[in-house]
């Protein structure tokens, strides 16, 4: 059976580079960086050009990123880090309403421990506001986050406008006032500058850049303190104790460069396919709504709401004809809610469970689009015929016809 | 727990979706907690179910429970329909995550209104 791997939001393949360039770190090169023997200098240099490597990515000095297992520790640490360490000028945060967990999470968490918490909404686009960042703005706001790109829907952020208000807050004397984004799905699909953008922390992931699960980075700009999360040692300049990972940090810096260096080419390849894909869907199946903003989104994803079903059916059937996509419908994560984004954007109950995630890696042919195309609307038309909103809605079909 | 074989072939390939035009039985009851639905349709002649038709919208045991549940209904007498119980049906489809039991709550409730409709009163449930 053909196997097309349609779920790169939710992790990607790591490249054959970046596993030549870690295995070394697990076999002979095996030191603690943190030691001053031979073994510890041969891992301190590695970890040093990773972390050139992942700066360079973002545009940022290696000294303002700080190594860590992931964007959700990232995530942690930037706003537990950073509120924790303002609680004297603020408690306010701004977020919006379709972050991703780790910052949703965290966020809420914060509720209930005294912050103030003001949640944006992002419209049927899927994109948040300026003007209402602006309106939400307090004298008491400590940090606004707000991811670059979405996970489900792949809308982008006005984070560099948003960068530039905060600017314009600090001319005026602010000096309080910062500003997290989280950039685990942007990294590598699309350009990411911290300068352009203007912000104070930025989060990132290696897994989701073809490197292995278990390592991240949180870049910290110069001169913004932290209150660390974990202590107990002096790694990382303080900010994150525990013995760095240098065989999977190696492999986030090979994926860093390689995304870097591929980062024009992906970009094309996966916006034509993605569009070849929707195209097709378009043609091929209907009662469809393609939820986010379609221009305003990263190249890799569609998100796409099939009407009268239910999006886990449709994920187990298409995973048994081997194409791997994700749901939104509540069923598949275990609650009894649909996903908070796709409500976000105003879709009903009904679109959200129905809605699926497509999600394309460098490695998605245009064979593997066909085959999906081939096998999707066979699949979704095998749904809809056991649906009772389906039947309901031929019958009111039916009728409005004869009524004409 | 992962889906099982049993349960994804109910899914790939439902037996007896559908629905009877003129039936004898007729019910279609919905999961107030999460909203999936299922309409499940009967002929009966002496007693005896000739044909069983489902209709489902929801998460993918919903789905499941419905074809596994038509299943074991063609053949037998409303009598014994009406003994069938969720751990039989579960049995069927070779178990269902702890979480998903309420699909197959629904699929019995549903067996049993369909029952009460036809003038058969459910004997036992669980």
């Amino acid at each position: 059976m053909r196997r097309v791997y349609l779920d790169n939001s939710a992790t990607t393949p790591v490249d054959p580079r970046v596993v030549e360039a870690m295995l070394p770190y697990l076999t002979e090169k095996f030191g603690n960086a943190s030691s001053v023997h031979f073994y510890g200098q041969e891992a301190r240099v590695a970890l040093d050009r990773a972390r050139r490597e992942v700066a360079t990515l973002i545009n940022a000095r290696p000294n303002e990123l700080v190594f860590l297992s992931g964007g959700t520790e990232a995530n942690n640490l930037a706003i537990r880090g950073i509120v924790e360490s303002n609680v004297e000028h603020g408690r306010h945060i701004i977020t919006s309403n379709i972050e991703h967990s780790a910052v949703r999470g965290v966020c809420d968490a914060l509720e209930k421990r005294g912050w103030e918490v003001t949640r944006l909404p992002v419209y049927e686009e899927g994109v948040v506001r300026l003007e209402d960042v602006r309106a939400a703005l307090r004298p008491d706001t400590a940090l606004i986050t707000l991811m670059l790109a979405n996970n489900e829907i792949g809308t982008i952020q006005p984070v560099a406008e948003i960068g530039a208000l905060v600017r314009q807050e600090r001319e005026r004397g602010r000096k309080y006032l910062w500003l997290h984004t989280d950039a685990v799905q942007a990294a590598g699909r699309m350009p990411v500058d911290v300068e352009t953008l203007g912000c104070d922390l930025l989060s990132l992931s290696a897994h989701k850049l073809h490197a292995p699960k278990g390592a991240g980075a949180l870049y910290v700009r110069r001169s913004v303190r932290l209150t660390p999360q974990s202590l107990g040692g002096h790694q990382e300049r303080e900010r994150r104790a525990g013995t760095e990972s240098v065989p999977l940090l190696v492999a986030f810096g090979k994926a860093a460069a390689l995304a870097r260096e591929e980062m024009t080419d992906r970009i094309e390849h996966l916006a034509r396919l993605r569009d070849q894909f929707e195209i097709g869907v378009e043609a091929r199946v209907a009662d469809i709504v393609f939820n986010g903003d379609r221009e305003r989104r990263l190249p890799h994803l569609s998100n796409i709401s099939f009407r009268f079903i239910e999006g886990e059916g449709l994920l187990i059937n298409l995973d048994m004809q081997g194409v791997a996509v994700s749901t939104g419908s509540a069923c598949s994560s275990g609650s009894l809610e649909p996903s908070p984004v796709i409500r976000a954007i105003g879709r009903d109950d009904e679109l959200a469970r129905g809605s699926i995630r497509f999600s394309l890696g460098k490695d998605t042919t245009a064979e593997d689009i066909a085959y999906v195309l081939e096998v999707l609307p066979r699949a979704v038309e095998n749904l809809r015929r056991l649906s009772p909103l389906y039947q309901k809605s031929l019958a009111e079909r039916a009728c409005e016809i004869k009524t004409a | 727990m992962p889906y099982s074989e049993a349960f994804k072939d109910h899914l790939a390939h439902p037996r007896n979706g559908g629905e009877i035009p003129d039936a004898d039985a007729r019910a279609e009851l919905t999961n107030p907690a999460c909203g999936d639905r299922l309409r499940l349709t009967l002929r009966i002649r002496d007693g005896r179910i000739t044909a069983a038709r489902f209709l489902a919208y929801g998460c993918a045991p919903t789905l499941a429970c419905g074809s596994a549940l038509t299943e074991m209904l063609e053949g037998i007498t409303t009598t014994d329909a009406a003994r069938i119980t969720r751990q039989q049906l579960t049995k069927l489809l070779d178990g269902l995550p702890a979480r998903k039991s309420h699909a197959a709550a629904l699929a019995i409730e549903t067996l049993q209104e369909a029952l009460r409709v036809a003038g058969s009163p459910p004997e036992a449930s669980s």
